[in-house]
C-alpha cells in the first residue's frame, strides 16, 4: 500500500519532526530532515505492507536524514536548541525539564530513548529501524535512562 | 503517570513547521501562472525550496549542471544536481563560504496522482522571487539583480504589494508577512486567495 505524500505528512509529520528534532536539536534542521524523507518517500515509490510499515520506514529515513544534516561539514542552521525552548508550550514545568534533560543526552541515547518512549517501539523494533543490534539498543536505552534518572531524579520513574 | 506518558506529553509540543504548506501555497500560485500551458498538470508544487535565481545553465554532463544564479542580488556560479525530483545546489556565497542547499518537489495531476517535478520545473522554482526575513527584522525581496527592502511596506493586515520587472514584463507580487507570497503577470493576487 501507499499513502500520498500529503497523507503521510498529515499522519506522521509531527512524529517525524519530533524524531528529527530529538536527534538534531534544531527546528530548521528537523524540518529539512522531514522534507528530505518525504521526498525520498515520493521518489522511491516503494510499496509498503501497511501503515505501520510506512511509519517505521519514514522514521528510519528521517532519522538518517537528520544524522546526515547533523554531521554535515557545513550546517546551515545553527540555532541552538535552547533558543527554541521559549517557543514551546509545555503543559507542565516537569515536561519542560524532561524535554531539556533529553536534549542534554548524547545523540545516540536520544534517538533510542525517543523511539522507545515516544513511539513505543520495542527494543527489537528499534534495532530494526536503526539497523543495529538489539544488544546495542538495550545498552543505549539503559544508559540513557540512567542519565535521565540522574538529571530528573524523582521526576523520572524507575518503571520502563 | 508513567515515563512513557510523561515523555509523550512533553514531546507533543513539537510540531512540523507549516512553512512547507505556506511554501506550497505560494508555489501553487506561481505554477498556475507558469504552467498554465500544461493542461494535464494541475499546478500544485510542494516541498520545493529555492533561494536563488537562475540566469544561465550549461550542461557539464549527466544530471550535473554548472549554472549561474542570483543570490540576494549577487550573481555567482553553482553546481546543480537533479535526480528524481530532488535537487542539490552547491555554491560560494559573497563571503567565500561554500553553501549547500537541497530540496525537491512533487506535482499533483488533476486525478490526484503525484509525480516528481522535472528539472525544468525545479529551475522555474529556483528562478522565483525570494523573500528573506533577516534577524535584524528587515525584510527583503530578491529577484535576479533586483533587491527591494519591504520592511515598512506591510499594511495593517501584514500584506505588502511589490512590482518586479524582468524580460517578460511586470511581475505583480503580494506578500503576507511571514506567510508566503503569490505572484501574477496580470494583477496583484488577492491575499485571501492563498495560504
Amino acid at each position: 500500500m501507499r499513502l500520498s505524500v500529503a497523507e503521510a505528512f498529515q499522519r506522521y509529520g509531527d512524529r517525524l519532526f519530533a524524531a528529527a528534532f530529538s536527534l538534531c536539536r534544531n527546528q530548521m534542521d528537523a524540518d529539512d530532515a522531514v522534507q528530505d524523507a518525504l521526498i525520498k518517500y515520493l521518489t522511491l515509490g516503494l510499496d509498503y505492507t501497511d501503515e505501520t510499515h510506512i511509519k517505521a520506514w519514514l522514521l528510519r529515513v528521517t532519522i538518517n536524514c537528520a544524522k546526515n544534516i547533523s554531521s554535515s561539514f557545513w550546517r546551515k542552521n545553527t540555532v541552538a536548541w535552547e533558543e527554541h525552548m521559549d517557543e514551546l508550550a509545555f503543559e507542565a514545568p516537569e515536561d519542560h525539564r524532561l524535554f531539556e534533560a533529553v536534549m542534554r543526552l548524547p545523540q545516540k541515547y536520544r534517538v533510542v530513548i525517543h523511539l522507545f518512549y515516544n513511539e513505543e517501539y520495542s527494543i527489537r523494533e528499534i534495532a530494526e529501524i536503526l539497523r543495529c543490534r538489539e544488544g546495542t539498543v538495550k545498552s543505549q536505552l539503559s544508559r540513557g535512562r540512567k542519565l535521565l534518572k540522574k538529571m530528573l531524579m524523582e521526576e523520572w520513574n524507575d518503571d520502563e | 503517570m508513567t515515563n512513557k506518558e510523561r515523555y509523550q506529553r512533553a514531546f507533543s509540543t513539537l510540531h512540523a513547521s507549516d512553512d512547507h504548506v505556506l511554501e506550497v501555497s505560494a508555489m501553487k500560485q506561481t505554477e498556475k501562472i507558469r504552467f498554465n500551458k500544461l493542461v494535464a498538470v494541475c499546478a500544485v508544487l510542494v516541498l520545493v525550496l529555492g533561494l536563488a535565481s537562475i540566469s544561465y545553465a550549461a550542461d557539464i554532463g549527466g544530471i550535473r549542471r554548472s549554472i549561474q544564479l542570483w543570490i540576494h542580488g549577487d550573481q555567482t556560479d553553482a553546481i546543480l544536481e537533479v535526480e528524481s525530483g530532488h535537487y542539490s545546489l552547491t555554491y560560494e556565497d559573497a563571503d567565500g563560504n561554500v553553501r549547500h542547499q537541497s530540496g525537491g518537489g512533487v506535482a499533483f495531476g488533476p486525478d490526484g496522482k503525484e509525480r516528481p517535478v522535472t528539472e525544468e520545473e525545479i529551475l522555474e522554482q529556483l528562478n522565483s522571487p525570494d523573500v528573506v526575513y533577516n534577524e535584524d527584522g528587515t525584510v527583503w525581496v530578491y529577484y535576479f539583480n533586483q533587491k527591494i527592502e519591504i520592511t515598512d511596506k506591510f499594511d495593517d493586515q501584514g500584506v505588502c504589494y511589490v512590482q518586479l520587472k524582468d524580460g517578460e514584463g511586470v511581475l505583480y507580487m503580494t506578500i503576507k508577512n511571514q506567510s508566503g507570497y503569490s505572484i501574477s503577470r496580470h494583477n496583484y493576487p488577492n491575499p485571501i486567495s492563498f495560504n
